[in-house]
């Protein structure tokens, strides 16, 4: 989960940033995202990488809505106060921040990063930003605490007008590729179709 | 009448030699008992442990003496020092010998053993949401573990899914997450941030030894209390929080010391200025001592042979006990200062021996009366104070005649006083009518204004600077101090753990119907569950497995076989780090979970809940007390009405009635006039009010007793009567002073009561026996 909010956070970085601080300030400008996505899951140790196909939508009010449409559906709702995760056929399973912050915990992290609070961003990870040119950028982060360095090697995001690539390496070996296209920022306010995606989970 | 021995018999230096070896036993049984003796002080042990629930009294006992061993502490910095301050108080606690289990930061190699016993087990501690995925042949179970697997966020790993293809590892685990409170992991360590976003962080102890005396708490506390000035030292901004029954143990047995210093010491020194007016010799005053110190030691020993240990509320009334015991010596010495140059000491004491019994009798009766009612504490004091009372004037009635030879004879001081006090109650009509009117006007208007209060939180006075951290402790770790929970028990391990699984779906239903907000249930199932759960696995693996591949997933094989988890291994294993308190094994094989209970809305409903369930019991610890108060109060009034109309009704059959009414007067105004006391002064009717009331009827009887004692002379009566009335007021009036409630509302009712009672004693002076003046 705490991977979506790293999603969440730099997906929003949208221009030829040059520097960390401003590609931070661009996050505010754009409140609403929508993207198409392919993760790749290499698993070792088994003969074929997972690969699912879907849609997600960041709202910067709202939160993540994450649409896996094959091989099977999935989705997966995460806000301020809840995550919701419903497959067809079963009861959706929610976790709300009270019952269960070690889940938010960053959630909170990443809003952080959002108003540009480089220190509190400096304090989880080591940060390393490059201009690759061409409007390209990466920003590799390396978790320096538990449970974040328990768990993974190193984080990659990559982008140029949009974010464009999430790489996760993680302790095992196993290896996550999320690859972002068509991504839309208009209209610039969550039709009323997509704010109802966000209603309170029955 | 049988002849007074002038000279002491061999009979009478047999009993003083017995009397003295009695008490040279005391003394040694004082000395092998008091260094290993603990106080009690909490206003809890003073009530009844039987109303805490069905379950079997040894498990109740079991959980409370763990809980009130716990400690917990939440300390806090500034962002950059945090976890360096949480190691340097982690490592300051461990070094204290007064504690043990301390716990803070989990190591690397704790959470190992963590994962690997949670994985060798993994079939036998399946969570409830598991076991319902696999129901109905399993397909819920294998669309859980493709979401898994195909989320990026979930994080299942090669490792993970080769080692444990049915991933029920992380559905206990997201089970136990579920339940888990508002902590999270922050480097290894407990933490929770709090509004301003300042990470506390959580460490756990618990005190070394079982029975912790005064003196250690004090030291603990004191040691504590120096680590924070050096903690607050090195880290200017470092905060801590403490939470610990040991906190408000040492707190109020602090304020009991200095009570008993204190007040004890006025009380003394009370005291010794009136034996000294009185008698105007140093020897009375050493003889008072005497018989105070022997009656506190065997009242002491006595106690402690009982029960094992001392409670607070038995140290600080024991003071009046003292005021009491000194009376005996008084009403001797008195005999012997008017009468010492006609008679021998053993003269005396056979004229005043009929009087003391009479009177220890009475007095004795009035607080063994106290042994009926259900509290430990209130059991204790009247055992010292019986006790106490008794060797004190075992000790007048044995020694004293030997030690008073060559007293100084001096006659009655005040005695002019005294004389024209009894000629008014016998001449004048408007002392006569008025007194009494005057006092019964006193107690209606009084008793008009008393409110009625069974909240037991009322009685005890913790400081608020106490009640503050620990308000700010629960609200940061949403553990409430509440005390709500449900016990389960049975007779071994496995009916207390098919007990508890028979619970929960009922508490679920609570929870939905808003009786409660939250509640914990044990993760640890009965083996004829576990059973079950490897049978369902059983049945299951094979569709789950060919789910995934299906889904063009290849998975080993996974292990089917029984992994049985009994309590003792689960205990012992990191799993049930934070489980542990909730569960208690008894030597002969008798065990209990606790289920604690948050947000109760409905208590009726939970207690219906629990009767229905074998073995269940519901404990609200302070809405039962509040109700057991009410009972007790409701039945110890109806008790005293009784015993007012019984002596009413004696009187009245052996005076007739008119006189008889007019004895009984002194009983009944004093009892309503402590009651109107406790109106005027605001405070209210409770169970210890009613105590003190029985102890008023008691003594104040004894006043009138002695002014009809066939033997005695009004004016000595008068005497006596009003050195023993100053004598109680001396002490008792001390417990007014108290700092805690509790025993300053008894104190009140008993000065009031007792004062009321000495004031219209005279009362019962019968006309007829004007000729005996």
């Amino acid at each position: 989960m705490r991977i979506l909010c790293l999603l969440l956070l730099v997906i929003c970085a949208n221009a030829s940033a040059v520097t960390l601080e401003q590609l931070q300030q661009r996050f505010a400008s754009q409140p609403v995202i929508r993207a198409n996505f392919v993760q790749v899951r290499t698993i070792a140790g088994m003969a074929q990488p997972l690969v699912s196909r879907g849609q997600l939508l960041i709202a910067q009010q709202q939160g993540l809505w994450w649409q896996q449409a094959t091989p099977f559906p999935l989705m997966l709702i995460l806000d301020d106060k809840r995550m919701v995760q419903s497959m067809s056929g079963q009861p959706p399973q929610v976790i709300t921040a009270d019952s269960n912050p070690q889940m938010f915990q960053f959630n909170h992290l990443l809003r952080a990063l959002f108003q540009a609070d480089e220190k509190v961003l400096r304090e989880n990870f080591a940060l390393d930003f490059h201009d690759l040119g061409n409007h390209r950028w990466q920003l590799g982060l390396t978790p320096k605490a538990a449970p974040l360095n328990k768990i993974f090697n190193r984080i990659d995001l990559q982008g140029e007008a949009f974010l464009n690539r999430i790489t996760l390496d993680d302790k095992q070996g196993d290896k996550t590729e999320i690859t972002l296209s068509a991504t839309r920022t208009e209209p610039k306010q969550l039709t009323d179709e997509e704010r109802a995606r966000f209603a309170p989970a029955q | 009448m049988k002849s007074e021995p002038v000279l002491p018999q061999r009979s009478e230096k047999t009993v003083a030699l017995l009397w003295l070896a009695v008490c040279l036993t005391l003394a040694l049984v004082l000395a092998v008992l008091l260094p290993r003796s603990q106080l009690n002080s909490s206003v809890l042990a003073l009530l009844p442990q039987q109303n805490l629930g069905q379950a079997p009294a040894e498990i109740q006992h079991g959980f409370m003496q763990r809980l009130d061993r716990q400690l917990v502490w939440l300390v806090s910095a500034n962002d950059q020092d945090g976890d360096a301050v949480a190691a340097w108080w982690q490592a300051q606690l461990q070094a204290l010998p007064m504690l043990k289990q301390v716990s803070g930061a989990l190591d690397d190699d704790q959470m190992q053993r963590w994962g690997a016993y949670a994985f060798q087990h993994r079939n036998g501690l399946i969570d409830p949401a598991t076991r319902a995925r696999l129901q109905n042949g399993g397909g819920a179970q294998a669309d859980w573990i493709l979401a898994q697997l195909f989320s990026a966020f979930a994080g299942v790993g090669s490792k993970e899914i080769g080692n444990d293809p049915l991933l029920l590892v992380r559905g206990a685990q997201l089970a136990l997450q579920q339940s888990a409170n508002k902590m999270l992991l922050h480097n290894g360590w407990l933490t929770v941030n709090d509004a301003q976003q300042r990470r506390w962080y959580f460490l756990h102890g618990e005190l070394a030894s079982n029975a912790f005396s005064i003196k250690e708490s004090h030291q603990l506390v004191t040691a504590l209390n120096q680590l924070e000035q050096q903690l607050k030292t090195r880290w200017p901004d470092a905060q801590l929080l403490t939470r610990g029954t040991v906190l408000f143990s040492d707190n109020a047995s602090q304020r009991a010391q200095h009570d008993v210093e204190t007040l004890g010491s006025a009380t003394l020194a009370g005291l010794l200025l009136l034996v000294w007016l009185v008698f105007r010799s140093l020897r009375p005053l050493a003889l008072c001592a005497l018989s105070v110190a022997i009656g506190a030691m065997a009242g002491t020993v006595l106690t402690l042979l009982c029960f094992g240990e001392l409670h607070l509320t038995t140290l600080v009334m024991s003071l009046s006990i003292v005021g009491i015991s000194a009376d005996y010596t008084l009403y001797y010495l008195t005999e012997r200062m008017v009468h010492g140059e006609q008679a021998t000491p053993w003269q005396s004491l056979h004229k005043v021996r009929g009087t003391l019994l009479l009177a220890l009798g009475t007095t004795a009766i009035a607080w063994l009366l106290m042994l009926l009612a259900p509290f430990p504490g209130l059991r204790q004091l009247a055992v010292f104070a019986a006790s106490g009372l008794s060797a004190s004037c075992l000790t007048v009635i044995c020694f004293y005649p030997w030690l008073v030879r060559g007293l100084p004879v001096r006659p009655i001081p005040a005695m002019v006083w005294l004389a024209r006090w009894l000629a008014a109650w016998r001449r004048n009509n408007g002392l006569k009518r008025g007194l009494p009117a005057l006092v019964a006007i006193y107690a209606l208007s009084g008793m008009l204004q008393l409110k009625v209060d069974d909240d037991i939180a009322h009685l005890q006075s913790a400081p608020a600077q106490l009640l503050a951290q620990d308000r700010q402790l629960a609200q940061l770790t949403g553990q409430q101090a509440d005390q709500t929970w449900f016990v389960v028990w049975g007779d071994d391990e496995q009916q207390a753990l098919q007990r508890l699984s028979a619970l929960a779906p009922q508490l679920q239903q609570a929870q939905q119907q808003g009786w409660l907000a939250s509640y914990r249930v044990l993760p640890l199932s009965s083996l004829a569950q576990q059973q079950q759960d490897v049978a369902l696995l059983q049945q299951a693996a094979p569709t789950i497995l060919d789910r995934l591949k299906q889904a063009g997933i290849t998975v080993a094989n996974a292990n089917l076989n029984a992994m049985p988890v009994i309590a003792a291994d689960w205990l012992a294993s990191p799993l049930s780090e934070g489980w542990r308190l909730l569960w208690l094994s008894l030597p002969d094989g008798r065990s209990s979970v606790l289920v604690p209970i948050g947000g109760v809305k409905n208590s009726a409903a939970l207690q219906q809940l629990a009767s229905q369930q074998a073995g269940v019991s519901w404990v609200d610890r302070k809405a039962n007390y509040d109700e057991l108060f009410r009972f007790w109060r409701t039945l110890l009034s109806g008790l005293l009405a009784l015993a007012l109309l019984l002596i009413t009704a004696s009187y009245m059959l052996r005076l007739g009635v008119k006189a008889g009414l007019r004895s009984a007067l002194p009983s009944w105004l004093s009892l309503a006039a402590a009651l109107a006391t406790l109106g005027w002064i605001g405070a209210s009717l409770n169970l210890f009010a009613l105590l003190a009331l029985i102890l008023v009827l008691g003594i104040g009887i004894n006043y009138t007793l002695f002014f009809s004692n066939p033997r005695g002379t009004p004016l000595t009566s008068m005497l006596a009567v009003t050195l023993a009335m100053m004598t109680t007021l001396l002490t008792l009036g001390m417990l007014v002073f108290s700092s805690t409630a509790a025993i300053s509302g008894f104190g009140t009712v008993l000065c009031s009561g007792i004062f009321c009672a000495f004031l219209l004693a005279p009362l019962a002076l019968a006309p007829g026996k004007r000729k005996q003046r």
